[in-house]
């Protein structure tokens, strides 16, 4: 029998964690700097912040791992910042002119699966490419929203809203829950079940997939829905955390959105996009966003900042995957 | 009835233009291992997809246990109890072991999939019904290419309903040693009453493991044999190559061969190592293997296309940088490749910007291109090697496969290169057209440049050829002098019977 784990510990796997260190060696640097960093006050703040990321963190992982890593030819959906961002200002535009929440949100998930469906058929059907059409969608539905919007902020102060940011369950903010308890049901359907490996298949190999009799067209068009569905929940933590939608979230969601989650391939021991990857390199992510903060770096350096992490991100999953 | 699995009865198939299989007939008997063999081009992938339910015959009977198919559909013949073990593996890199072997088959469990379950049935197939002790948790990308190829047939076999397995070429990635496990997993599955068709190039395996064995020769069952010892390759040979060599090639004329391309102790990772030969000026090197042997990996090292590991490049003498095709190119090395529509031509250019891409320093100012010097350049080629049609502004893709083979080789004649090397010169080319790049080959020679015919097809490297080398697995083993050698010496040795006869002598 031949062992269980590979014993020797590749040159091509430790470039693997070299995000890792660097994002450890970054923290530090914070932590070292901000002496309340590291309190369990800051932890949760940090915790609570990246709500709206881990949401959005969950779908594109789905996406990635239906699609493949290749960041170009592969999966990706850099238009659910935007469909949550959609999905926030219909329901503050609605919930303004007085109606109640619920039909706000079934407004609102009907919307955002529209967008899903229109990115599913659009790339399996037709056949363009996941990162030019997901582009052009996030651009489409942010001109949708500014529309409904008039690309002005809508303050929200409806109770349940206000719920996901100021309730507790347990000493434990209900938000903080909520997102475990749907992060844990996306886990479960992406690692646990023969949907999701099916999935996963059809990312890895789309050939080996449709030999074994999958369908990997249909399970990339689910994918985007299952994403759309993501950016529609994420649509309401927005507005928690912002106590109100305002313009121009997207674009720093969507940012954090893609660093976070092939960061977190980093995370997993096969060195691929996984759930729980993801949603730990968002609260990664988070940490650091806030840790700049703290430790008063200029708002415009933070800008370069994480634009250079994406690159060397990007950059060493590339250089992994080629020792392949 | 029922005692053959398979009978396929004169299957004929067309596809525009061409009768890929006529009166075609295959059978295999319950229980026996069924060798099919066949040149390139003889019909043996068009008959397995035939069988696949992948194409439709225009004629003929598809019988399974004794039962018509009519018409055999992928479900149908899947529901049949054939599996069909491709020579791609398809295979998910990340993958562990059990989720390639369940890959969309996943057995349910009360929550979610059955991990536990189905690890212990994939580990359980592998050892006793493969042969191979194998955790189910390591990835795929960590196993050996003979292991991968077992999880594949495990794949294919898990559900316990094949009563045929179809193997396509399932030896060709592998090295000799890892041939042996693959060649166990087939005798452990005979003994398991399953029928097995195997096809490979590889006689030396088709003589070992099968009890029968049927040729194909243009789309033809040419023959059928029984009781196959080692001795039987000369027969399968016989049989494979026929009686059909035609005059389209240039007569031998001596030419004489001065030192020109050495080549010492070349290795590349995981594709062929220690590989010496010459190819001197004047000459014209073949360089015989079947897919796997190395072959394509040697052409494309010598062009700078793959990373040699070690070994030295010299021409007359002088050492040469070949690390990069631009630096092939610089000295004198170039490439018509076999892919030419992918990596010989931009299809959408001109006849013309082809033709003098590798040379636009002649024909430009000062960086811009100079059209009518490049037009000019053009024509000279184009009278001299009779492109169809004589229009330097035609449109590359319009123009019929010889005639883009002409344009690739009308860049590089552009260029002073002393060393030519053709990769599989005359695919998806007419016969007519056949004959004139063998002509055009033969005056390259004659002209002193170095030539070397990489191709897998054994009469043209016979008929154009004044050395041919044998590659196998990685090393080359043999090298034949075209005067004195037949194609069928060449087949044998390049299929690996030529070592299997040898020891049967011998014994």
């Amino acid at each position: 029998m031949r062992g269980e784990v590979p014993s020797v510990l590749k040159i091509t796997d430790l470039v693997g964690y070299l995000p890792l260190v660097i994002f450890g060696l970054v923290l530090t640097y914070i932590s070292l700097h901000a002496p309340n960093f590291l309190t369990l006050q800051s932890l949760e703040l940090i915790v609570m912040q990246s709500l709206p990321v881990v949401l959005v963190c969950a779908g594109l992982a789905v996406v990635v791992m239906a699609g493949g890593d290749d960041v170009v030819s592969g999966g990706i959906d850099l238009s659910i910042p935007a469909t949550a961002v959609l999905s926030a200002g219909i329901t503050a535009q609605m919930l303004t002119s007085g109606m109640p929440l619920a039909l706000c949100a079934v407004v609102a998930l009907a919307a955002c699966i529209v967008v899903g469906l229109s990115n599913a058929v659009l790339i399996t059907k037709i056949g363009m490419t996941p990162l030019l059409t997901t582009l052009a969608m996030f651009v489409a539905v942010v001109g949708v929203n500014n529309v409904i919007t008039v690309s002005r902020r809508i303050n929200v102060d409806h109770s349940w809203i206000v719920a996901l940011r100021a309730q507790e369950i347990a000493g434990i903010p209900a938000g903080i829950l909520l997102v475990a308890l749907i992060v844990a049901i996306l886990f479960f359907a992406a690692h646990r079940t023969g949907w999701g490996l099916n999935l996963q298949a059809a990312g890895g190999s789309r050939d080996a997939a449709e030999i074994s009799g999958i369908d990997a067209n249909r399970l990339v068009a689910q994918s985007f829905v299952v994403a759309a569905f993501t950016g529609f929940l994420c649509g309401f933590f927005l507005l928690a955390r912002g106590s109100g939608s305002s313009p121009g979230v997207q674009d720093n969601l969507m940012l954090e959105m893609v660093l976070a989650t092939f960061l977190g391939a980093a995370f997993s021991p096969r060195r691929v996009v996984t759930l729980w990857g993801a949603v730990l390199g968002a609260l990664l992510v988070a940490a650091i966003s806030i840790g700049f903060k703290s430790i008063g770096v200029n708002v415009f350096w933070t800008g370069l900042i994480k634009g250079s992490l994406i690159v060397v991100v990007v950059a060493f999953s590339a250089l992994a995957q080629r020792g392949r | 009835m029922a005692d053959f699995a398979v009978s396929l009865k004169d299957i004929v198939k067309e596809f525009p233009g061409v009768r890929a299989l006529d009166s075609a007939s295959l059978e295999v008997k319950s229980g026996e291992v069924h060798g099919l063999v066949g040149e390139n081009g003889a019909g043996k992938s068009t008959v397995i997809k035939v069988l696949a339910g992948v194409y439709q015959p225009e004629a003929g009977s598809i019988m399974i246990n004794g039962q018509s198919l009519n018409p055999a559909t992928p479900a149908a013949v899947h529901d049949a109890g054939i599996r069909f073990i491709h020579q791609e593996l398809h295979l998910v890199p990340h993958f562990t072991v059990t989720e390639s072997v369940f890959m969309g088959q996943e057995l349910r469990g009360r929550f979610g999939i059955a991990k536990r379950e189905m690890r212990r049935r994939a580990e359980a197939f592998l050892r006793d019904n493969l042969g191979l002790p194998l955790s189910g948790n390591r990835l795929i990308r960590d196993l050996g290419p003979a292991e991968r190829k077992l999880v594949q047939v495990a794949r294919a076999l898990i559900d316990g309903a094949a009563q045929v397995v179809v193997f396509d070429e399932p030896t060709a990635p592998l090295a000799i040693e890892e041939v042996d496990l693959v060649m166990g997993a087939i005798a452990k599955l005979k003994a398991q009453g399953i029928a097995i068709l195997y096809v490979s190039h590889y006689l030396s395996e088709i003589t070992d493991i099968c009890d029968r064995v049927t040729v194909f020769r243009q789309g033809e069952t040419v023959g059928v044999f029984d009781n196959i010892t080692a001795a039987s390759s000369a027969e399968l040979i016989y049989a494979m190559v026929g009686r059909a060599i035609s005059d389209m090639f240039p007569a031998r004329t001596e030419r004489s061969v001065d030192t020109g391309l050495s080549v010492r102790g070349l290795a590349a990772a995981r594709a062929f190592s220690d590989v010496s030969f010459e190819a001197g000026r004047g000459e014209i090197l073949g360089i015989a293997g079947l897919i796997g042997s190395g072959r394509e990996e040697l052409t494309d090292c010598l062009y700078g296309l793959r990373k040699r590991t070690a070994g030295t490049v010299s021409f007359e003498g002088r050492s040469l940088d070949l690390n990069t095709a631009a630096k092939a190119v610089a000295q004198g090395v170039v490439l018509v490749p076999r892919d030419r529509r992918n990596d010989g031509l931009v299809l959408p250019m001109s006849v013309s910007e082809n033709a003098t891409l590798a040379t636009l320093d002649r024909t430009s100012r000062a960086g811009l291109v100079d059209a009518k010097a490049a037009a000019a350049a053009t024509e000279s080629h184009i009278t001299a090697l009779d492109i169809r049609p004589p229009n330097p502004d035609a449109i590359t893709r319009l123009l019929s496969g010889g005639n883009q083979q002409k344009v690739v080789l009308a860049r590089w004649l552009a260029t002073d290169a002393k060393v030519f090397i053709f990769d599989e010169p005359t695919v998806g080319v007419d016969v007519g057209a056949k004959a004139e790049i063998y002509q055009l080959i033969a005056d390259l020679a004659g002209k002193g440049a170095s030539v070397i015919v990489s191709s897998s097809d054994p009469v043209e490297l016979q008929g154009i050829c004044d050395r041919i080398i044998v590659m196998m697995r990685g090393k080359i083993v043999d090298e034949l002098r075209a005067s004195d050698a037949s194609v069928d010496d060449l087949v044998a040795a390049t299929t690996g019977a030529a070592s299997v006869q040898g020891a049967a002598h011998a014994g």
